[in-house]
């Protein structure tokens, strides 16, 4: 990156700095003024005033001014390292920012979406905000950036990531009951990696290199992909199925969620599954977080396929319905794990019988769940807020990849 | 002072016949001691409702996830939180409160200018508080949009966002005829001698606080109609899904609540100020410097209002302008302290609870006022706006402000109304828990803000634990302070030892009349001859 090239964070700190400084030097000779004052002429030291003086001309003049010269000179500080936020160098690239209720959504030039801000390290990026609904705050600490992102309105803000890492963005504007859920991360990679992953269809290209890396560290020795037994549990249907396993001896039940994965490929012989022997060797020290995470979604991905599921063109359906569901934010408010968010999880609802407000059930069968995408407003499950906004603007063939998705969560 | 003398002590104002008996002789009374004690009590009611609510919250955010309440639950307590302090408490809290009760006392008056307005501003604002309450229990649930109100969320929002906003707006004509009630009667019925160059300081902060009421409050009252408007009969002044525009909501919402920020600061200036000279007997220095920064506050706080919206996506130029006057109203504020400090210098100090009050305003209002520079410039602004650096500030401005000096009025003019001293050691182990806890708590949010945590979140990310778990173990203290003080100023109130008519040896007229004073206040109209801190004239030294 060119080297003259500040940073934002490298604009706003010395004012920070500045600021915090010459305030730590006020209100340490305030305090300590006040405190040499009430020990020295107490009263028990002197029972009179020393004093009966009612004021100063020459004090009130110095610190009239002198006050006004420090805040002077703070705000010209403030204001030209808020311009730096404001000038977006000329090469930046952008992508452009949408908040909703309540999740993030970005687009990059070629139109590629992702929930996760994906940039270039040492490349300026300048994202643009734009919001569906209220108002949210585009707000990453780490770049000491913020700004609103206001429904009918443009804003923007630029950053430059230095070194590569995953920062952590929150919205900053309260914005309802998953205000504290809306936050993700900018992802700095390296530019070719950057670039690799923008030309590749995100689906595809991550379930390419978990694929890979299941190869690249054997792990299809041990574990098939076709549903077959063999020294280990099959990675067929793994990803969110009920597993039994042994921990120091004891039985336990749970998801083989992505937290349940992570672990297992970390620290594989803290839970072994039921009936296979523990004999997977221990990869934390040796796959980097991007490669775990990569391996993770792509356990994940073919965890919701059903078996008869397994035709090439219906899997896409399926994955084409996954990644609207994040484009469109429905992952703010459902879970697909079973807990209960701001609406309720869409993990089995498919074809299961739902309680309606008012009192009616329900099969959310295909033409329910179609209408609670076309009018959410219109049947609102039993005991959650009516805050859905309506999806018109999806075609049939998209209503159908998502209903096909809700299937595969079953 | 003639102490020895009042072993048995008149009951002054307490047996007034007023001609009713029981609640009826308070509810419905005109004297403005009474409705002072109305206001008092019933800010003070709602204070306690406020603290309850912050410690709930604190509890909650103990420990990341969710712990006792659900996301909406929290969000409606922290709205609550909200509204009850500013709207229930310090807004009306000294200026009401203590202002009833001293002002018209200190210039030499039988009573304010329009008794049965006065009478009226507490009616209004009751109603106001209660169907704020109401607002709670009934329609689409208690408000969940934050005591800012902001839209569209609050016009999208399906809980009782309506009923709160009409609340504020009745709440507000109670401060409005309340600041108009107060200018008359600062105006036209000063004591004779009762010069403007010889009204005390404390008079002089409400002066100056009434006219930001009087001017800055309808346009909350124009704002919170207008959300109404919109949530009803959908106007679409401020909803961008029909052509409105947010932004313009926020100026109209700031132009008010951020000149209210020196409604609530102001009387509390005012109360410091009557108070370090008495414990000191030292003339407060520079006098007119301070009577005319409040003026200076209250005229340069006007302005600044978008501040409060670096980030909204306004336009870069107004962000220059507010970030500057921002800085200029920093100015006078600090001409007070540095003038506070200097009164002190070869005086007389007497370490009583008003006095030790007053030092914690100086500390933790500097903190606050110098972490407000932070806020105003433009460029650190970015980085801290909505997140728990802010929440920080606020409250050292408001609670370490307004909060202490409440407390600090409390201390030194209850005695005067009721006639009885508490316990004064007592009242210095309640002090020092409340400083110590106020500072855990706040410094804590201060740098956990620093670290990125935004406000108004219900759970956080684990890096934020430490801090979070620090502020809640403050909030421990500083309630365990709150506590001992009310229970021991209380106890003392009905049961202390008698005090004469002027325990402290203060110069001003409400100390020249006995404790609890008459009725009418004064045994004879008074004669100002000399400046509210001129001691030896007073006959003091």
């Amino acid at each position: 990156m060119n080297p003259a090239l500040l940073t934002t964070q490298e604009a706003v700190d010395p004012v920070f700095w500045f600021i915090l400084g010459i305030s730590a030097l006020m209100l340490f000779g305030i305090t300590a003024a006040m405190i040499w004052f009430v020990y020295r002429y107490r009263r028990s030291r002197c029972p009179e005033p020393e004093s009966q003086v009612e004021g100063n001309m020459i004090l009130e003049v110095i610190w009239i001014v002198v006050p006004t010269i420090i805040v002077l000179a703070m705000f010209y500080f403030g204001w030209a390292g808020y311009l730096a936020l404001r000038n977006v160098p000329e090469d930046a690239m952008e992508v452009t920012a949408t908040a909703r209720m309540w999740s993030w959504d970005f687009e990059y030039a070629n139109g590629k979406h992702s929930d996760r801000l994906y940039v270039p390290v040492g490349k300026p990026v300048k994202v643009k905000l734009l919001s569906t609904d209220v108002l949210h705050a585009f707000f990453v600490p780490a770049f000491r950036i913020k700004r609103d992102t206001v429904p009918g309105m443009e804003n923007y803000v630029w950053f430059v990531a230095r070194e590569p890492g995953s920062y952590d963005i929150f919205c900053a504007e309260y914005c309802g009951v998953g205000h504290a859920d809306m936050t993700t991360t900018v992802e700095a990679v390296p530019v070719s990696e950057f670039e690799e992953w923008l030309s590749g269809m995100e689906a595809a290209e991550q379930t390419e290199q978990g694929r890979e890396l299941l190869s690249r560290y054997g792990c299809l020795g041990c574990h098939s992909l076709d549903g077959s037994k063999s020294v280990g549990p099959s990675f067929k249907g793994i990803g969110g199925r009920q597993v039994t396993v042994l921990e120091n001896g004891t039985e336990k039940t749970l998801a083989s969620d992505e937290a349940y994965l992570e672990k297992s490929i970390l620290e594989p012989g803290s839970q072994v599954v039921k009936g296979y022997p523990p004999v997977m060797p221990a990869y934390a020290d040796r796959i980097s977080v991007e490669e775990l995470k990569a391996i993770i979604d792509y356990l994940s991905r073919i965890g919701k396929e059903q078996p008869e599921k397994a035709v090439p063109k219906k899997v896409s359906r399926v994955e084409q319905g996954q990644a609207l569901a994040r484009q469109l934010g429905c992952l703010g408010c459902h879970s697909v794990d079973g807990s209960r968010k701001v609406g309720p999880s869409l993990k089995g609802i498919y074809g299961s019988e739902r309680l309606l407000e008012g009192g009616a059930t329900v099969t959310a069968n295909d033409d329910y769940l179609r209408r609670a995408l076309r009018q959410p407003g219109a049947e609102v499950a039993k005991g959650y807020p009516p805050m859905m906004p309506p999806y018109p603007q999806l075609t049939e063939e998209q209503v159908e990849a998502i209903l096909e998705w809700l299937e595969s969560l079953r | 002072m003639n102490q020895t003398a009042s072993t048995t002590i008149s009951r002054g104002f307490w047996d007034a016949p007023g001609g009713r008996k029981g609640i009826g002789a308070w509810i419905f009374s005109t004297d403005h001691k009474r409705i002072g004690l109305l206001y008092f009590y019933s800010t003070l009611a709602f204070f306690c409702v406020g603290v309850l609510l912050g410690l709930a919250l604190r509890f909650e955010l103990f420990q990341p996830g969710a712990d006792f309440f659900t996301a909406q639950q929290y969000n409606s307590i922290f709205t609550l939180h909200g509204v009850v302090m500013i709207f229930l408490f310090i807004i009306p809290g000294i200026p009401a409160a203590f202002g009833n009760l001293v002002m018209p006392i200190q210039i030499g008056a039988e009573d304010v200018a329009f008794p049965r307005l006065n009478l009226l501003s507490w009616w209004l604002y009751m109603i106001g508080a209660i169907m704020a309450l109401t607002s709670l229990f009934t329609g689409g649930g208690a408000p969940d949009t934050g005591w800012t109100f902001y839209v569209p969320f609050s016009v999208r929002t399906t809980t009782n966002v309506s009923l709160a906003t009409l609340a504020v707006f009745i709440i507000g004509f109670s401060g409005i005829l309340t600041g108009l009630n107060f200018l008359v009667t600062i105006h036209r019925l000063r004591a004779p001698g009762m010069t403007w160059w010889r009204i005390p300081l404390f008079t002089w902060a409400l002066y100056a606080t009434a006219w930001v009421q009087v001017l800055a409050t309808p346009v909350l009252g124009i704002t919170v109609l207008l959300i109404f408007a919109e949530r009803v009969i959908g106007s679409g002044v401020f909803d961008p899904a029909r052509g409105g525009d947010p932004v313009m909501y926020q100026h109209l919402f700031w132009i008010y609540s951020h000149p209210a920020v020196y409604i609530m600061i102001l009387p509390g200036m005012g109360v410091i100020t009557d108070i370090i000279p008495v414990f000191a007997r030292k003339p407060v220095f520079g006098y007119k410097a301070i009577a005319i920064s409040s003026l200076a506050i209250a005229g340069a706080g006007s302005v600044v209002w978008a501040h409060h919206m670096v980030t909204s996506g306004m336009s870069d130029i107004a962000v220059m302008i507010f970030s500057l006057l921002t800085f200029l109203v920093a100015i006078p504020s600090a001409i007070k302290v540095f003038n506070w400090v200097a009164t002190l210098y070869k005086g007389s100090i007497q370490l009583d609870p008003p006095l030790l009050f007053a030092l914690s305003f100086i500390v933790l209002f500097s903190i606050g006022g110098l972490t407000g520079l932070v806020l105003g410039s433009a460029a650190t602004d970015v980085h801290v706006h909505d997140t728990y650096f802010v929440v920080g500030h606020f409250h050292f401005v408001m609670f370490g402000g307004t909060g202490f000096a409440f407390f600090a009025a409390m201390h030194y003019w209850l005695p005067k109304f009721y006639g009885r001293m508490y316990n004064k050691k007592a009242a210095v182990w309640g002090w020092a828990l409340m400083t110590f806890g106020f500072l855990v708590l706040y410094m804590s949010m201060m740098i956990v803000g620093m670290e990125g945590m935004p406000r108004r979140y219900y759970d956080y990310l684990p890096k934020f634990t430490f801090w979070n778990q620090m502020s809640t173990i403050g909030s421990w203290f500083l309630a365990i302070g709150l506590l001992i003080v009310f229970v021991n100023i209380f106890r003392g109130l009905f049961k202390g030892e008698p005090v004469g008519s002027n325990p402290w040896g203060g110069a001003t007229l409400e100390w020249q009349t006995p404790s609890p004073p008459p009725l009418e206040n004064f045994e004879a109209e008074p004669v100002v001859t000399h400046g509210p801190y001129e001691y030896k004239k007073a006959g003091i030294l």
